[in-house]
């Protein structure tokens, strides 16, 4: 084995690029453009509730009569959970199965039927320390389209894991046409939604998508929402209570929707319904512009 | 990439000619080089249809690169349009032509013509002829019967009792093994059910046929490597079912016509069932068991394929040794036979690997494609063609379809007779060498003397000296390889091997291998061979 010798400042050479920049960002391949359906992206913080919040809105969709594509983006595999009631084997399951001969793989390999007539893939991740995550969003997204899934699609909803960690996981906003944020009223999910922001900053530069608005969620106040997004131009969307129903609703594997009736619960219904209308009717782009981590200290503070 | 000499499958635009050519009124413009127009020679040689192939190709040539491409293309359409006036058009790029990127769809769109226009995105590199041939029927079914779809979710109403049922019949396309006929068989076969037939498509359906699919009360998928995509959209969009059984062979159609009277919601008349197979005469035949156990090797696309398995073992009473495809997208369809019949698949496209497998199993019959024939005619097995690719020799003149009743009597000719011409060039073979019948003998019935006056200048019957030089070919290539671990075969004993008739050598031969390893003998010769056959007859 030959080696050579590095010169050290050679190495230092570079500053780091801030976060967001730099060339290292996966292109989207132009052939997989994703057609005519309407595309929202949900991230937030782990634990937030996006797999719940998406799985709602998916049916709040079927409601309206529109025909959605739910596509789950963590490596959990749960986002379908409460659609399908089962844990789903994932497009990386699949394409195992068949050796990664993707043109061996059938619709019904990866693709199930779920509450509402959602259509459900979890798109799976790769194992924890290797791979990439953008090259599973990237092969489920050609899957979909070969296999003539998005063309008779209205809406499809990624529903994406914790964080924007890297380029790969940041691959479906290259998909999407508006990034919606989950977060709750505390600190720590703010501070995340605010990397993400930057994120989806990053990416508006090169594809179509554009921030949608926020999703409170579990939170009975927005005051710390509201202070973040006055500063950095967002919008809430919708705002869901921290109610003890939507809790069980996950213990019963099964959404909102087939949850026994309440007043409250009828609230949280047409809230969804409601966000449903408003996306599919439109949402004008917000411009955002991220805030430094140490101003969000600054403006936030610890509490 | 593989480079080979000779491939399965073409690219997707010839699949993507094939449904073109079947189709009446539809015109293809193809962006691509000079080169790729040898395609037509596919139909008109192959085929020997009467007309060239709709298809004009903008036929790019170096200089070109260096101008306006997309242009060219344009111009293409425009003059297609105007020479042919199509009542739709396809698109796409060859191979060759999408490398350069002119986005044929795209410029087509933007030129406002009056009939539909169907872009067609085959990626040439990852995808091949069937599976081009399956989205561009998809394309264009979904272009122009969209339009005409139910709003999503709508559910279809029964048909009402009065109404005869309907049923389109899809996937025969130009080029494809025996669909002509094929076609014939089944709707005949339908419409002794009393089901009416809809629309055959693509096979001679205009666009106006194309639009009336909805109309029909389920499908009837014939080829799924061809129609599946379609026939899925079909059945999502207009809530119509699809026919999964492929009736190749006696037990299929039976099982076929079960399902598609389940489907029309009708009694099936008992004479149906029976229909006009001559399997029970087969059956019944004083000889029957005289082919049985024979061990046949199958390889073709999958439909094909596991049609042929299954009758290989149900019907006449071989035993699968071997099967495979050289088609992935079905390559489970294949998986799930081979675990039926115990033997490991074999899912490839190289010719090479399906060869060494042939010669590893000797089988006693092949049922492949032409690649196959070629294989088998190299390694002395009989053998017969079940499925496409396609040679000249699968366009016969005379009425030959593979499925239905009269299907399923073709394919036992056409099996048969392999395993007993083989018999009969052993006797021929066997005789060979008899005073009466040797090379230099003249036909008894010509006389003695006419024999000695011109020794040279015999007349002999043209089929026999083409048997013998076959023969004699046969015999100088070395036809009996030593395995490469085995014990090795002494020259005096190879030629002896030689002797024993073809159909039973391959068995002698493992046999006396295994004798020969059993007993520690690292040369096998005359003595052993005749050591071995004495043991295993014991």
């Amino acid at each position: 084995m030959s080696t050579i010798t590095v010169p050290f400042p050679a190495l230092k050479s570079k500053p780091r690029p801030p976060d967001g920049e730099g060339s290292v960002q996966v292109q989207l391949d132009p052939s997989l453009r994703i057609g005519t359906a309407k595309v929202f992206a949900v991230y937030g913080k782990g634990g937030i509730g996006k797999s719940t919040t998406s799985s709602n809105l998916s049916v709040a969709f079927t409601k309206l009569g529109k025909r959605v594509l739910q596509i789950g983006c963590d490596p959990k595999h749960d986002s379908t959970f409460t659609l399908t009631k089962r844990l789903v084997p994932t497009v990386i399951d699949a394409l195992e199965t068949v050796d990664f001969h993707s043109e061996e793989l059938r619709i019904e390999d990866f693709v199930y039927p779920g509450f509402g007539g959602v259509m459900c893939v979890e798109a799976g991740g790769p194992p924890a320390g290797t791979g990439c995550g953008g090259y599973v969003v990237g092969q489920t997204v050609k899957l979909l389209k070969e296999h003539h899934l998005l063309e008779d699609t209205d809406v499809v909803i990624f529903d994406v894991l914790g964080d924007v960690v890297c380029g790969g996981f940041a691959a479906p906003l290259q998909h999407a046409d508006r990034a919606l944020i989950v977060t709750a009223n505390d600190f720590d999910s703010i501070f995340a939604m605010n990397r993400i922001v930057a994120a989806i900053q990053a990416k508006s530069k090169n594809y179509n998508v554009r921030l949608g608005g926020v999703i409170a969620n579990r939170s009975a106040g927005t005051d710390q929402i509201d202070k973040f997004n006055d500063r950095v131009g967002l919008k809430t969307m919708a705002r869901f209570p921290d109610l003890d129903v939507i809790r069980r609703s996950r213990l019963k594997k099964s959404t909102l929707f087939e949850m026994e009736s309440s007043p409250e619960l009828e609230a949280v219904k047409a809230e969804y319904i409601r966000l449903a209308q408003a996306l599919w009717d439109g949402t004008d782009p917000l411009i955002a512009e991220p805030m430094k981590d140490r101003d969000i200290f600054d403006l936030l503070g610890f509490d | 990439m593989q480079l080979t000499v000779w491939t399965y499958e073409g690219p997707p635009h010839v699949g993507a000619m094939r449904v073109a050519t079947a189709l009446r009124d539809v015109h293809y413009v193809l962006h691509a080089p000079q080169g790729d127009t040898y395609a037509d020679l596919l139909f008109t040689m192959i085929e020997r249809r009467s007309a060239r192939p709709p298809v004009t190709y903008t036929t790019f040539q170096a200089r070109d690169l260096g101008g306006d491409t997309a242009e060219l293309f344009k111009s293409s359409v425009r003059d297609a349009y105007e020479r042919f006036k199509p009542q739709a058009l396809l698109v796409g790029a060859s191979c060759t032509a999408e490398l350069i990127q002119d986005d044929p769809g795209g410029l087509a769109r933007t030129m406002g013509l009056p009939i539909p226009v169907i872009p067609l995105e085959l990626p040439s590199y990852q995808r091949k002829e069937n599976w081009g041939a399956a989205e561009t029927f998809y394309q264009l079914v979904r272009a122009l019967c969209l339009p005409l779809a139910p709003p999503p979710g709508t559910v279809r109403e029964p048909r009402s009792a009065d109404r005869r049922p309907r049923c389109n019949v899809l996937g025969a396309t130009a080029l494809g093994f025996r669909h002509r006929d094929d076609v014939r068989e089944i709707t005949g076969l339908l419409e002794q059910l009393g089901i009416e037939i809809n629309v055959v498509a693509p096979l001679n359906a205009g666009p106006s046929d194309i639009r009336r699919l909805g109309e029909a009360d389920f499908n009837v998928v014939l080829y799924p490597e061809t129609a599946s995509p379609a026939a899925q959209w079909l059945q999502r969009t207009f809530g119509q079912p699809m026919t999964r059984t492929v009736p190749i062979g006696v037990g299929a159609t039976r099982d076929f016509i079960r399902e598609v009277a389940a489907l029309a919601g009708v009694e099936i008349p008992p004479a149906v069932l029976q229909g006009d197979s001559r399997l029970v005469w087969y059956s019944r035949s004083v000889d029957s068991t005289y082919l049985t156990g024979k061990r046949v090797f199958v390889f073709g696309d999958a439909t094909h394929a596991v049609a042929a398995a299954r009758i290989a073992s149900e019907e006449l009473g071989f035993k699968v040794v071997g099967i495979g495809t050289y088609s992935r997208e079905f390559a489970r369809e294949i998986r799930d036979a081979a675990a039926r019949y115990g033997v490991e698949p074999l899912i490839c496209d190289d010719y090479l690997q399906v060869e060494a497998k042939v010669a590893e199993l000797q089988p006693e019959l092949v049922l492949g494609t032409q690649m196959e024939r070629h294989i088998a005619k190299r390694l002395g097995i009989p053998c017969a063609v079940i499925s496409a690719p396609v040679h000249v020799q699968d366009f016969p003149a005379r009425y030959a379809p593979q499925m239905g009743w009269e299907g399923a009597n073709v394919i036992f000719d056409t099996w048969v007779h392999p395993l007993m011409m083989g018999l009969e060039e052993h006797l021929l073979g066997m005789f060979r060498n008899d005073f009466e019948f040797h090379e230099g003998a003249a036909p008894s019935h010509l006389g003695s003397t006419t024999a000695r006056a011109n020794p040279t200048e015999v007349v002999t019957a043209p089929a026999v000296v083409e048997l013998q030089s076959q023969s004699g070919e046969a015999a100088s290539e070395p036809q009996v390889q030593p395995a490469a671990s085995g014990p090795t075969w002494a020259a005096d004993a190879e030629k002896e091997l030689r002797k024993i008739p073809f159909f039973v050598r391959g068995k002698a031969k493992r046999n006396t291998e295994r004798y020969a390893n059993d007993q520690s003998v690292a040369v096998i010769t005359v003595e052993t061979l005749y050591e071995a056959k004495a043991h295993y007859s014991r």
